[in-house]
């Protein structure tokens, strides 16, 4: 389904309920009635283009937005980018952290068995938290500054200084998936790990991890096909000029 | 883990292509997929991604002879698909692997792939994914926090048979991960928990 301005948002989430956390992202709230896209947009002051670029792409695997997407300004495509972070970091790994509190399972295999869960979880959220770090203190603002000085009459001295010995290819080679981790997880709970005695929590948490998996894996493409490539771009033409 | 196959489609019409790509990406042995609705870029997608399959409609090979030969040439190890319509579906395609036309079940269509899927990658088809006690000795060791140095000494294999052991591993049971691995050793019994690094 191709969403357009005039699709009702109500619709869009019936059919997707993938799209709920990315709505809400923007800072849309649920009850909307039967407003389009193109309305609610405007209720929020949130850019329309982008919108649709962002829940199409993230609606159907097939649509490839990134062309319009990377004619957006670069400032808006990262406050999209933190606003995930905060989602992994502050709402959905805790979330699943204290569902694996939870798990039971009778006698010895109990602690044995929520130790082994929970020191592999701490172990990967630490390294959602690194990784989302990383790019918020370095490689956002990094990119935001080369955008300003990409549109700058003059760019910043300073700025053009470090460009020549600072890329954006350096990111691009060392960024790395965050879902192998949870990948590993699903595997684990799905295979190997003896059945818990509640088990509607075991159902619950896969149930997050596929749909933590499900939305990091739309943010690594938009850091990998949007970010890095449009920043490469910049960097390239502002380096010509400055040379 | 096993390379996993894939595929380029070369077809024109959008409502083909679709139908294809959603009956290959249910494959779960499936990487990536390539399309191309004209034969403009066939041959330097052929040479650039060198796909496992090449899934093409007949009707886009009829006018070049000796079509499926050429690029059988160049791709050594491709496997051939022709895709034909109601009026072709009876015909004979020489040089090609495998045909599948319109006509037919989805099921049908589903086992002739699989088939030929399988015989692209029978290790990712086997039975058993039972580790051996090898492997298992390597999974102890990766979750031990040993490197691949490490284990190739302990276990005086060299480092290169540590890697394939590693790979198979992988394969067999779906995890990628040392700490992962290191989940699977303990649950499994391979090692106590209080063995492994303290998590810092
Ligand atoms: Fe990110
Ligand atoms: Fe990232």
């Amino acid at each position: 389904m191709l969403i357009s301005e005039n699709t009702k948002l109500a619709e869009v989430i019936l059919q997707n309920y993938h799209l709920i956390p990315v709505v809400s992202r923007f800072g849309i709230e649920l009850g909307f009635g039967d407003k389009t896209a193109g309305q609610i947009c405007e209720k929020y002051g949130i850019d329309k283009v982008f919108f649709l670029e962002i829940i199409n792409a993230f609606n159907d695997k097939s649509y490839l937005p990134y062309k319009k997407l990377r004619e957006m300004p670069l400032s808006v495509t990262v406050d999209y980018l933190l606003k995930s972070h905060r989602y992994y970091n502050k709402v959905k790994l805790p979330l699943i952290e204290k569902l694996i509190e939870q798990l039971k399972w009778t006698g010895n295999a109990d602690k044995k068995n929520k130790d082994v869960l929970k020191t592999f979880f701490a172990r990967y959220r630490k390294e959602v938290n690194d990784h989302t770090a990383n790019e918020e203190q370095n490689v956002y603002p990094y990119i935001l500054e080369l955008e300003k000085n990409y549109y700058a009459e003059t760019p910043d001295a300073d700025f053009t200084k470090r460009l020549n010995d600072k890329s954006i290819s350096y990111y691009a080679d060392i960024h790395d998936e965050l879902n192998t981790s949870l990948s590993d997880l699903k595997n684990i709970i799905i295979k190997y790990l003896h059945p818990a005695d509640n088990k509607e929590i075991t159902e619950q948490i896969l149930t997050e991890i596929f749909r933590l998996e499900k939305d990091m894996t739309d943010h690594t493409k938009l850091e990998e096909n949007v970010i890095i490539p449009v920043a490469k771009k910049m960097e390239d033409k502002l380096k010509r000029k400055i040379n | 883990m096993a390379d996993k196959v894939s595929f380029l489609i070369l077809e024109k019409s959008y409502v083909i292509r679709s139908g294809l790509l959603q009956i290959i990406t249910d494959f779960p042995e499936t990487g990536k997929v390539y399309e191309l609705e004209t034969r403009k870029n066939l041959h330097k997608t052929l040479k650039k991604e060198n796909p496992d399959v090449l899934i093409v409609n007949a009707k886009l090979t009829d006018d070049i002879p000796d079509f499926i030969t050429v690029i059988k040439e160049k791709n050594k190890n491709i496997k051939s698909v022709v895709f034909a319509g109601t009026k072709r579906a009876n015909d004979n395609f020489p040089g090609f692997d495998l045909k599948i036309s319109v006509d037919e079940a989805k099921n049908d269509i589903i086992e002739k792939l699989k088939k030929l899927i399988r015989s692209i990658r029978p290790e990712i088809s086997e039975d058993t994914n039972e580790l051996s006690e090898r492997e298992k000795d390597i999974v102890k060791q990766v979750a031990l926090g040993k490197t691949n140095k490490e284990i190739s000494e302990i276990l005086f294999i060299s480092i290169h048979t540590v890697m394939t052991h590693r790979k198979n591993i992988t394969r067999k049971l779906g995890i990628k991960t040392v700490s992962g691995l290191t989940v699977y050793a303990i649950l499994n019994n391979l090692i106590k928990i209080d063995e492994t690094k303290p998590y810092g």
